[in-house]
């Protein structure tokens, strides 16, 4: 299966899908397939992509504050089986008003600890995750505080000690 | 590492030590002697760095993406700096390609010689474990000789690496592999590949099935021990690896079975070491004259990237699996608007949680070391007894007490004594 042949796929399946491929030309030339969906279709999506490679590696969920909006990406290594793998990026976004995303830990088990991760760092609601714990914050991490929030809800200068030398302390 | 913010709170020191080893937590219930659960607990060594690398410029967030780990540093500094070249499409020359085949090869070599002595130590065998501190020594010496310094080698830089190698690293490399294939790699195979009692302790511990090895994304040689022939540098066709004949390592060209169990994965380290000194070879005699950097100044690179947009994924295999940084960049930023990396520990823990399910509780050190997570040993298990639902605190000794006693009985020759190994693996 080519980058090609996988995007024609999920573009036949799903009409309103983005799905942009993008090439490194490393000495050897490597694509990648990045695809953006709505938070609604999103689940569908990734049931789909079980269809086509039942041995599809989750690998990271990328989440992140974007001002407006919080996003998240997901990777997976496809078709590792073949030799050259398929490296697909899907990304949703909810916003911060309702900032909720389904679990897909009953197609993925392997995304239950990313769940927890995003969860406590971003603040992201996972509907239906079947275990909500904390993964890495102290059990007395103030409630309501996501550490990789940009705004109001994210760390606060107060909270830092020794962040290191004084570097940039804005970096824009 | 998977790192994240960092929050000062007042948290009892207790029983886990940041001097101690690396720290995290497995919470076990058994049912007499049988694990029925396995419940993970991480943060311990939480540094906040995706926080702080926001208000670091992008060379300085390749510093600090060393810095996660002390054995495995060239591959998160490499794959960030990859991660970075592909969002601002730059093409690194190519005799630094090679550079970082042969230093990431070599930093292979001593990561897989230092977890084989840990596994060894965890079942009471501890001059195995003095044998390969001996060997990985001449690695260290020479990633010494290269960078600059044993561990945090600094030597990529976006674009390209920032130290060649001379014609007399070269003769340092190749003697270096000559010793080794005469004389560490004969008594590693006699140790992990024909000792009996070794391979009676190891045969049928920590067995992860294939299907649970796919179904949690188990990453590296514990992924290959179980039989999936995935490996980054091939399927990713990263660099120039294509052309040095990677491919992935799996039991079956040893012993020609696959059980999935701490044998399977410490043979798999093995078939690497023996692969990783090839690769290096080919990399020697294949490697091109020409730049190794893209860009002769850094100044320029910063220049360069305060213009880009885009987003960017690096993808390694480091020696414990696949590694992955993705970056992204705002105009007019100095430094990446999000980093984020996923070390290959943090599924693997995962894995080997599932896995343990149904096993001894004796098997439990064994079982977390082949997968070579950077958090070396259990520093505390706590186990919930089923029945009583009392729950009781072990510590490491505890834990190899009950290894060492197994391994006794199968060979009561075996005189070793119940010790931590007493280093981090991240503080050298």
């Amino acid at each position: 299966m080519t980058p090609e042949e996988f995007a024609e796929r999920i573009k036949a399946k799903f009409e309103d899908v983005e799905v942009k491929i993008t090439e490194n030309k490393l000495p050897h030339p490597r694509k990648r397939i990045w695809i953006e969906v709505s938070r609604e279709k999103f689940k569908d999506v990734v049931k789909f992509l079980k269809e086509i490679d039942p041995t599809a590696q989750f690998s990271i969920i990328i989440a992140e504050d974007r001002g407006d909006r919080l996003t998240a990406k997901y990777h997976w290594e496809m078709f590792w089986e073949q030799g050259e793998s398929l490296s697909v990026v899907i990304g949703t976004a909810c916003s911060k008003d309702d900032p909720v995303l389904p679990t897909i830990t009953d197609i993925f088990p392997s995304s239950l600890p990313y769940e927890r991760e995003v969860q406590e760092f971003l603040g992201i609601k996972y509907e239906g995750i079947p275990d909500p714990r904390r993964l890495f914050l102290p059990d007395d991490f103030p409630e309501g505080v996501y550490p990789l929030r940009l705004d109001e809800t994210g760390i606060t200068p107060e909270m830092v000690k020794n962040a290191g030398h004084p570097y940039r302390r804005e970096s824009k | 590492m998977n790192e994240r913010i960092e929050y000062w709170v007042k948290i009892p020191i207790g029983p886990i030590h940041p001097a101690l080893e690396e720290p995290e937590k497995f919470i076990i219930t058994l049912d007499g002697e049988r694990i029925i659960n396995v419940d993970v607990k991480l943060g311990y060594n939480l540094r906040g760095l995706e926080w702080i690398a926001m208000r670091r410029n992008w060379i300085q967030v390749l510093y600090l993406a060393e810095r996660i780990c002390g054995i495995c540093s060239f591959s998160h500094n490499h794959t960030y700096a990859r991660a970075v070249e592909e969002m601002a499409g730059i093409e690194v020359p190519e005799r630094a390609e090679y550079i970082r085949v042969i230093v990431g090869e070599l930093e292979r070599i001593h990561s897989h010689l230092l977890n084989l002595g840990v596994v060894a130590h965890s079942i009471g065998y501890d001059t195995v474990l003095h044998l390969s501190w001996l060997a990985r020594e001449k690695v260290m010496d020479i990633l010494e000789d290269i960078g600059g310094n044993r561990v945090n080698y600094a030597g990529n830089m976006i674009g390209g690496v920032r130290r060649d190698i001379t014609e007399k690293h070269k003769r340092a490399i190749l003697d270096m592999i000559y010793y080794y294939r005469q004389e560490i790699m004969p008594k590693i195979e006699e140790i992990f590949l024909y000792d009996p009692t070794v391979e009676a302790r190891l045969r049928d511990s920590g067995v992860i099935p294939k299907r649970i090895a796919i179904e949690y994304s188990a990453q590296g040689p514990t992924a290959r021990g179980s039989g999936i022939k995935k490996d980054v540098r091939y399927n990713e066709k990263l660099g120039v690896y294509p052309d040095l004949g990677v491919k992935p390592v799996t039991p079956k060209e040893f012993t020609g079975v696959i059980k999935g169990d701490v044998f399977d994965r410490m043979v798999v380290r093995v078939g690497e070491l023996w692969q990783s000194m090839e690769i290096i070879e080919r990399a020697l005699d294949q490697m091109p004259e020409g730049k190794i950097k893209a860009f002769p100044k850094d100044n320029m690179i910063l220049f360069k990237l305060k213009k880009a947009e885009g987003e960017g994924i690096g993808r390694y295999e480091a020696p414990r699996g696949e590694t992955i940084h993705y970056v992204r960049a705002e105009p007019g930023r100095d430094g990446p608007a999000k980093w984020k990396m996923r070390e290959p520990t943090f599924p693997n823990l995962f894995a080997v949680a599932r896995a343990l399910v149904g096993e001894q509780l004796a098997d439990v050190p064994v079982a977390i070391a082949s997968i070579d997570p950077c958090l070396s040993c259990t520093d505390r298990v706590a186990v919930i007894d089923a029945e009583t639902g009392r729950k009781r605190i072990l510590t490491e000794v505890d834990l190899l007490k009950e290894s060492i006693k197994k391994t006794k009985e199968i060979n009561p020759n075996i005189k070793a004594k119940p010790e931590k190994i007493g280093i981090g693996r991240c503080i050298l």
